[in-house]
């Protein structure tokens, strides 16, 4: 495709465009999936096409299309400079300055093992109908369903500023969910998890041995009380860490957000500029880095859609918050570099700031040592909802799971736990952080940014982690 | 833009490389321009065209499914041959109620050619005017403008043949004054209903009001939610409750409840997918026509929404509402929901408020609890205290935290006007009035 790229940059210039990058991406997707209800589901899908985006006047443009003949080329090419001519009635004094970029060439793949298209459906329905009756075995389970997902995403990138790049990213990932029904109560219990690899990663994840204790926990949930409500320690497992990284780390410290870019739909951010360097985010136990490169992170890749070097940037360091999420237009503003992380879902979206694994790092704990550490609190596992205010301060998440924690052992099952706070106050809270044997990036494969709204892959390195003196209960 | 005879040649075209087995075939394609603006200009500004053609081909209860946003005839039969090797190891589904058969469907007009032909440079225009407003205030503009056109058609070997064609413009804007913000939007068919001044007035006049905010303790509070705000609450009752799949699972709070009082007198709720004050399409993903749905009347839990599966396995039609699929199942949801209209205005209610709680908006919402619909969500975008029948202060952003079916038993009034609204996820486009609902809980405060 690297003919049509440089033909329509080339027409895109013609016509006045100062800077233009073109991308051309083929996303093949398998989802399988296998439930008690019903014969087993297998799909698959492609979508192609290619996204121009211009600048001219110093105001963006972008248009986008599935047809590469020279016609639509030519239609891409012109709608996008019409739109950008459109733009710049709108624009901010001279108009986009973009960081500037040396030329480069370079090709990147995901390491992968065994090519999760290579794995034919199926094996896959197989392999999933073993996890499905490892849960149906479980007396009292109303419903189980289990999924394997397989994406490949074929992308090529060339912008004017001599960027050529090609890259492969392979994701793979599995899940099950149990559903158990009682009276007038429903409760599920679920696993899920996804990364940048093959077919390798579905067979490391167990899913057989997780569905047994996942049904066996659904069925104990509908006889488990209600999560109290009141303050207490709260003691997190990886996953429900990983997903406030995600909500109250990942999404604040977005450059695109701070500076108001997200205000009308996905808001804005707490962490504003003059933080940057002297805002205390967390207690000394917090350490978080932004890290692309990191092997089987699902938000890890070579390049971005800018054709910016995938990179690992401190952000918060000993509980300091040390800097954003930035881009090759926003960075300059803040006499910064761009830290590569502008990626665009599919052919047919401009690209925006988006996380990439963000990752806290692993403390000297076992998850062990911190329950035995813990006079009173509870466990919660699993996010089962979740809400922040437009800048991420306040916070309400639900879980699946918690069991009590009384003199530093787990006691009783609790069913509808959920804990709520301010950002800030609670990751101080935190002082205890498992270590890297209960360390993995949890793969979150719907993250929702932008208008149209795009959902993309990205990561969270996470273990289990203390916090103290938190609101907890539903209605809490 | 495909138009219908040339959307409906490429469908028989994949029923004819489709010989030998059933199969359901449905080609979902959007031309979309969107501009977006912060800080006073414009910072995105896009158009796209792209579709997706969905295959289902069936033999006996088996199915196999696989799409692709290429029509050429290349990609057509890769399409076809794919859901075939799908098919071939999926297995039978006992449950599988066939592809249905052709109904009626009703004509709805859903087609502005305005809306259709709405270029960059108008889009431009209008979202100057809110800037322009914002400027000379020395405030901050940040919004959204999108048009375009949407279809949707579906052909399948038992006769099924339908086709839509749809426009919608979205306006909105969030006028900035320093943590104080002011909301405005408009969603129609026809862009010339959108007028970009009043957007901006309306912004401003929220962003503006009582610049200092206060602090509020949470609690519960008699509370006036604006179309806005109400579109969220009302959109978990559509996304968890009102769906025969939920009644069937035992997930809705409805499921064995039916014909139960199960909220206030004052609650009626149905989906009305042919009801042109909502975006009305006429048909779903399966071909099936659009029927109105009551969910609750005058309180009482009346019914669900249904797909081709679920509808079997209840013993009754399908109400066209089978929604995206989801795995290679599709869901049964509400598409259109109506909300009762009272006899109350806004201003009736604000008079009628001792002490309460005038809401424009609500912010990421969510549900921890199902079963109950328990939701959360913070407010942003104009939260008011009101003392005395006055609105008397700006609120710092609340969080609550309360069931829905518990607060549809406490609405207090009803306007006797409704709006068109989407929700904050953009999952449903409603037609709500403004409601008053008492002693409703907020469990949580923000710092602006």
């Amino acid at each position: 495709m690297l003919t049509e790229l440089n033909r329509i940059l080339g027409l895109a210039q013609k016509l006045g465009a100062e800077y233009a990058d073109a991308r051309y991406v083929s996303i093949t997707q398998e989802p399988v999936s296998v439930s008690t209800d019903g014969a087993p589901q297998i799909s698959v899908s492609k979508s192609t096409g290619l996204g121009l985006r211009v600048l001219v006047d110093g105001a963006w443009g972008f248009a986008a299309t599935p047809y590469l003949d020279p016609r639509s080329l030519e239609k891409t090419a012109d709608e996008a400079v019409k739109i950008a001519y459109a733009s710049a009635l709108c624009k901010k004094g001279d108009g986009v300055f973009l960081e500037p970029l040396e030329p480069k060439r370079a090709r990147w793949q995901t390491p992968c093992k065994v090519d999760p298209f290579s794995v034919k459906p199926e094996e896959k329905v197989e392999f999933l109908t073993d996890v499905v009756e490892s849960a149906k075995k479980v007396p009292g389970v109303f419903r189980a369903t289990a999924s394997i997902m397989s994406y490949r995403e074929e992308k090529e990138f060339m912008s004017t500023d001599g960027r050529q790049i090609e890259q492969t990213i392979v994701h793979s990932g599995g899940s099950v969910s149990v559903m158990a029904r009682g009276e007038g109560d429903v409760q599920s219990r679920s696993f899920a998890d996804y990364a940048g690899g093959g077919f390798e990663f579905v067979e490391s994840l167990d899913l057989k041995a997780k569905a047994e204790a996942l049904a066996d926990e659904a069925v104990k949930l509908l006889k488990a009380p209600v999560c109290p409500t009141g303050i207490t320690d709260v003691v997190m497992g990886g996953s429900m860490v990983a997903l406030q990284i995600h909500e109250s780390c990942g999404h604040p410290i977005e450059l695109d957000r701070v500076v108001g870019q997200e205000a009308t739909f996905a808001g804005t951010s707490f962490l504003t500029p003059e933080k940057k360097g002297s805002f205390r985010y967390g207690s000394q136990s917090v350490n978080i880095v932004a890290d692309a490169t990191a092997p089987g992170g699902l938000g890890s890749f070579g390049y971005d859609d800018e054709g910016v070097e995938a990179q690992c940037v401190d952000i918060v360091r000993e509980g300091i918050f040390t800097d954003y999420l930035t881009s090759r237009e926003l960075a300059p503003l803040f006499d910064q570099e761009s830290n590569g992380t502008m990626r665009a879902v599919g052919w047919e979206n401009i690209p925006l700031v988006r996380m990439t694994n963000i990752n806290l790092e692993p403390g000297d704990w076992t998850v062990d040592e911190i329950i035995k550490d813990t006079k009173e609190g509870i466990f919660v596992d699993t996010p089962k909802s979740w809400s922040l205010d437009d800048k991420r301060l306040n916070f309400h998440f639900g879980q699946e799971i918690a069991y009590e924690i009384k003199d530093g052992s787990l006691g009783r099952m609790l069913k509808n736990p959920a804990h709520t706070g301010m950002t800030p106050d609670f990751w101080n809270s935190c002082d205890a952080v498992a270590g890297k044997d209960e360390w993995r990036i949890w793969g979150t494969p719907g993250c929702a940014k932008g208008e149209p709204v795009q959902v993309i892959h990205v990561g969270h390195g996470a273990t289990p982690a203390r916090f103290r003196k938190v609101k907890v209960g539903v209605e809490a | 833009m495909i138009g219908k005879d040339d959307a409906l040649k490429v469908l028989e075209k994949v029923l004819s490389f489709s010989k030998g087995f059933e199969a359901s075939v449905t080609l979902t394609a959007s031309d979309l321009s969107l501009t977006r603006y912060y800080d006073n200009h414009i910072h995105q500004n896009l158009r796209r065209h792209n579709q997706t053609l969905t295959v289902r081909l069936v033999r006996g209860k088996s199915t196999g499914i696989a799409s692709t946003n290429l029509l050429d005839d290349g990609s057509l039969r890769w399409a076809v041959q794919a859901a075939r090797e799908n098919m071939e190891v999926s297995g039978e589904e006992k449950d599988f109620p066939g592809l249905p058969k052709p109904e009626p469907i009703q004509e709805v007009n859903c087609y502005v050619p305005a809306t259709a032909n709405l270029k960059p440079k108008d889009r431009a225009e209008a979202c100057a005017v809110v800037i322009d407003a914002a400027k000379s205030r020395g405030l901050q503009a940040s919004g959204t403008y999108s048009s375009g056109v949407t279809e949707l058609a579906v052909a399948s070997s038992t006769g099924v043949r339908a086709y839509n064609a749809g426009t919608e413009a979205f306006f909105r804007t969030i006028i900035q004054d320093g943590d104080n913000t002011g909301y405005a939007d408009r969603l129609t068919r026809d862009v010339r209903e959108i007028d970009a001044g009043a957007v901006a007035e309306e912004a401003l006049t929220k962003a503006t009001l009582f610049p200092e905010a206060i602090d509020l303790p949470p609690g519960r509070y008699d509370t006036i939610f604006e179309e806005y705000a109400l579109a969220d609450l009302i959109r978990f009752l559509g996304m968890i409750a009102f769906g025969a799949d939920a009644k069937q699972q035992g997930r809705s709070f409805m499921a064995a409840r039916l014909g139960e009082k199960v909220m206030g007198d004052n609650v009626t709720i149905w989906d009305d997918g042919l009801d042109p004050a909502s975006l009305a399409v006429p048909f779903d993903l399966e071909g099936m026509p659009k029927q109105k749905v009551v969910f609750i009347e005058n309180g009482v839990a009346k019914g669900f929404v249904y797909d081709s599966k679920t509808a079997k396995k209840d013993g009754v039609k399908s109400t066209g509402h089978a929604s995206a699929m989801r795995g290679g199942r599709s869901v049964p949801r509400p598409s259109n929901m109506f909300l009762k209209v009272g006899d109350s205005t806004r201003d009736e209610m604000l008079r009628s408020t001792k002490r309460g709680l005038l809401v424009t908006r609500f912010h990421y919402t969510h549900c921890p609890e199902p079963m109950n619909v328990v939701a959360t969500g913070t407010t942003r975008d104009g939260t008011f205290l009101i003392e005395d029948g006055r609105i008397v202060a700006r609120v710092k952003n609340l969080r609550f935290t309360e069931s829905m079916v518990e607060a549809f038993s406490r609405v207090e009034a009803i306007a006797k006007t409704a709006r068109i609204t989407r929700d904050w996820w953009s999952t449903f486009n409603s037609v709500l009035p403004c409601v008053k609902i008492r002693d409703f809980s907020f469990t949580g405060s923000t710092m602006f």
